[in-house]
């Protein structure tokens, strides 16, 4: 009959109506719910903690891996068989979601262990206030290692890195500083890398310590006075040849003969190394004097030689 | 197939992550770029092509994406002395070299090449500078040699090899053919040569001598005020 006929028509079509509703209300839900999701993955979320220091890294994933494999193919094939995806990841899992006051260096282990390689003997160059001067004699001397000439230091240097609690789990608005809590991913992972350098030594070490600063040139504060004398294998290492460098035309607060020198040198000699101190060794000067060609101490011919 | 060595492995990580290297750590004055754009634009200069037809030209893009203004009085070319140059250089501060700039860092050390009618990279070999001219790697840094050239201003120093077989300053050579052509004149107020021999090296070139000389003519010449220095201490 028509009316009944007209009125299942109304309802098809109240019922079509209804569904369109209700799609366009789910739609617009999903693209509030989308844009609400992106929009906190890119921002701070207010519940992240503040620190002093600065945050981690922008685009630290690409830096890193970037480096990691720079490293293996450019520079070191002979480590060709370093997953550096693996790497990363095993970095991101130590600090990413986890408050940046709690790290442990269990936390490292797996990445520790991923990145380590053996170091040749006679070439550990240890280092203390002196982070510019000798990293331009590794460069131009490929002879000696630093930590920061090594896989893991290579990829960490001057890059920061902290996680947090909440979502997205890093930090890239601060840091905690060393003062603000110990246990941060930055500290944790230098002392952790120092320790494991220092033991990877074998033969002649070599340390470079600044003799124009005025707290001493040897500090029981640094990584080298508390973290790296104490983890040379004296089974593996035979000898320590200091270099004292002094600043071109800069103070000489401290000589081989100095005071915080001869106590660095009674605490080796404890743990039986035999040890070698040289006042501006030549090699590392003729460096300093690139930059100072007018001084009297980078005449080409001096009284010493 | 070819004689050279095949590409880089892993070369689009590193040159991305070069890129952001550089951007946030090494120079981040230079501000913002788009290290995705700049591989793609990279890698669309050589990849699908012929890898005995490419031309500097083809780098363009590449270079109107990384450019950045080099200091005045920073410009320090070289030829033969790479790691003296980089210690020297003291990673930009003290001097930009090319391998300084955002261009130059990320592709310093690293070897690539395509092939016609495939977008992938070779990572068998490639054709030396020998085999063809024309190919990735001579044509990127012939580039990238005459934009360095063309925006270096005020003192510009040389830094040569005294010991370099065959002369501190060879011809034919990027210095000589890709540089020195394209310094602008008016913008440069100074050359300062240093020829400095290798520790414990022969003394085959200096000031005066041989092709250094040829390359102090050259420059007066030319209308520039040079000096040379023997033996930079």
């Amino acid at each position: 009959m028509p009316l009944q006929q007209g009125s299942a028509r109304m309802r098809q079509r109240t019922v079509l109506l209804l569904g369109i509703v209700v799609l366009l209300a789910a739609l617009v839900l999903a693209v509030v719910l989308a844009s609400l999701l992106t929009h906190g993955r890119h921002e701070v979320g207010p519940k992240m903690l503040k620190w002093k220091d600065r945050g981690t890294t922008k685009n630290l994933q690409e830096v890193v891996l970037g480096r990691c494999y720079n490293y293996i193919t450019a520079q070191h094939p002979e480590l060709g068989d370093k997953d550096c995806l693996k790497i990363w990841e095993s970095l991101k899992d130590a600090f990413i979601y986890k408050n940046p006051c709690n790290i442990t260096p269990e936390d490292y282990q797996p990445l520790m262990e991923l990145a380590s390689h053996p170091i040749p003997c006679n070439k550990s160059l240890f280092w203390s206030k002196t982070g510019d001067l000798v990293h331009r004699y590794t460069k131009s001397n490929q002879n000696f290692l630093t930590l920061e000439d090594t896989l893991l230091g290579y990829m960490a240097d001057r890059i920061s890195w902290c996680g947090d609690p909440s979502a997205p789990g890093i930090n890239y608005e601060s840091c905690p500083k060393r003062n603000e809590c110990e246990s941060n991913p930055s500290s944790v992972f230098w002392k952790m890398a120092s320790k494991m350098f220092a033991e990877a030594a074998c033969g002649v070490v070599q340390v470079m310590l600044n003799g124009s600063v005025e707290a001493g040139a040897f500090r029981s504060s640094s990584i080298f006075g508390s973290v790296e004398i104490f983890n040379l294998n004296p089974d593996k290492v035979s000898e320590v040849h200091i270099w004292l460098m002094q600043d071109i035309g800069g103070p000489q607060s401290e000589s081989c003969s100095g005071h915080s020198i001869q106590r660095l040198i009674s605490i080796l000699e404890e743990r039986n190394f035999k040890i070698i101190c040289e006042d501006n060794y030549r090699p590392v000067q003729l460096l300093q004097c690139v930059h100072n060609p007018d001084h009297t101490d980078c005449r080409l011919c001096t009284n010493s030689t | 197939k070819w004689k050279g060595e095949g590409t880089t492995q892993n070369l689009e990580s590193i040159v991305i992550g070069r890129c952001y290297d550089y951007i946030r750590i090494v120079n981040p004055s230079i501000g913002e770029k788009n290290c995705s754009q700049i591989w793609e634009a990279f890698k669309n200069a050589f990849i699908n092509k012929d890898p005995c037809s490419i031309l500097p030209e083809d780098y363009e893009l590449f270079i109107n994406l990384t450019f950045h203004t080099i200091p005045p009085n920073k410009s320090l070319f070289w030829e033969n002395n790479q790691l003296l140059v980089n210690s020297f250089a003291d990673r930009g501060r003290r001097y930009m070299s090319l391998g300084d700039t955002l261009f130059g860092f990320v592709g310093d050390f690293l070897n690539w090449c395509g092939q016609a009618d495939s977008p992938g990279l070779d990572y068998e070999s490639c054709p030396t500078t020998m085999e063809c001219e024309n190919n990735a790697v001579e044509s990127f840094w012939r580039m990238l040699s005459i934009i360095y050239a063309k925006h270096s201003s005020g003192v510009i120093h040389v830094l040569l090899n005294g010991s370099a077989a065959g002369g501190a300053y060879p011809q034919p050579g990027f210095f000589a053919d890709y540089e020195i052509p394209n310094l602008q004149k008016d913008k440069i107020s100074q050359i300062v040569i240093w020829v400095v021999d290798d520790i414990e090296g022969p003394d085959i070139d200096s000031c005066g001598a041989h092709s250094v000389k040829t390359l102090e003519t050259r420059l007066t010449a030319l209308g520039y005020d040079v000096t040379c220095t023997d033996n930079d201490k």
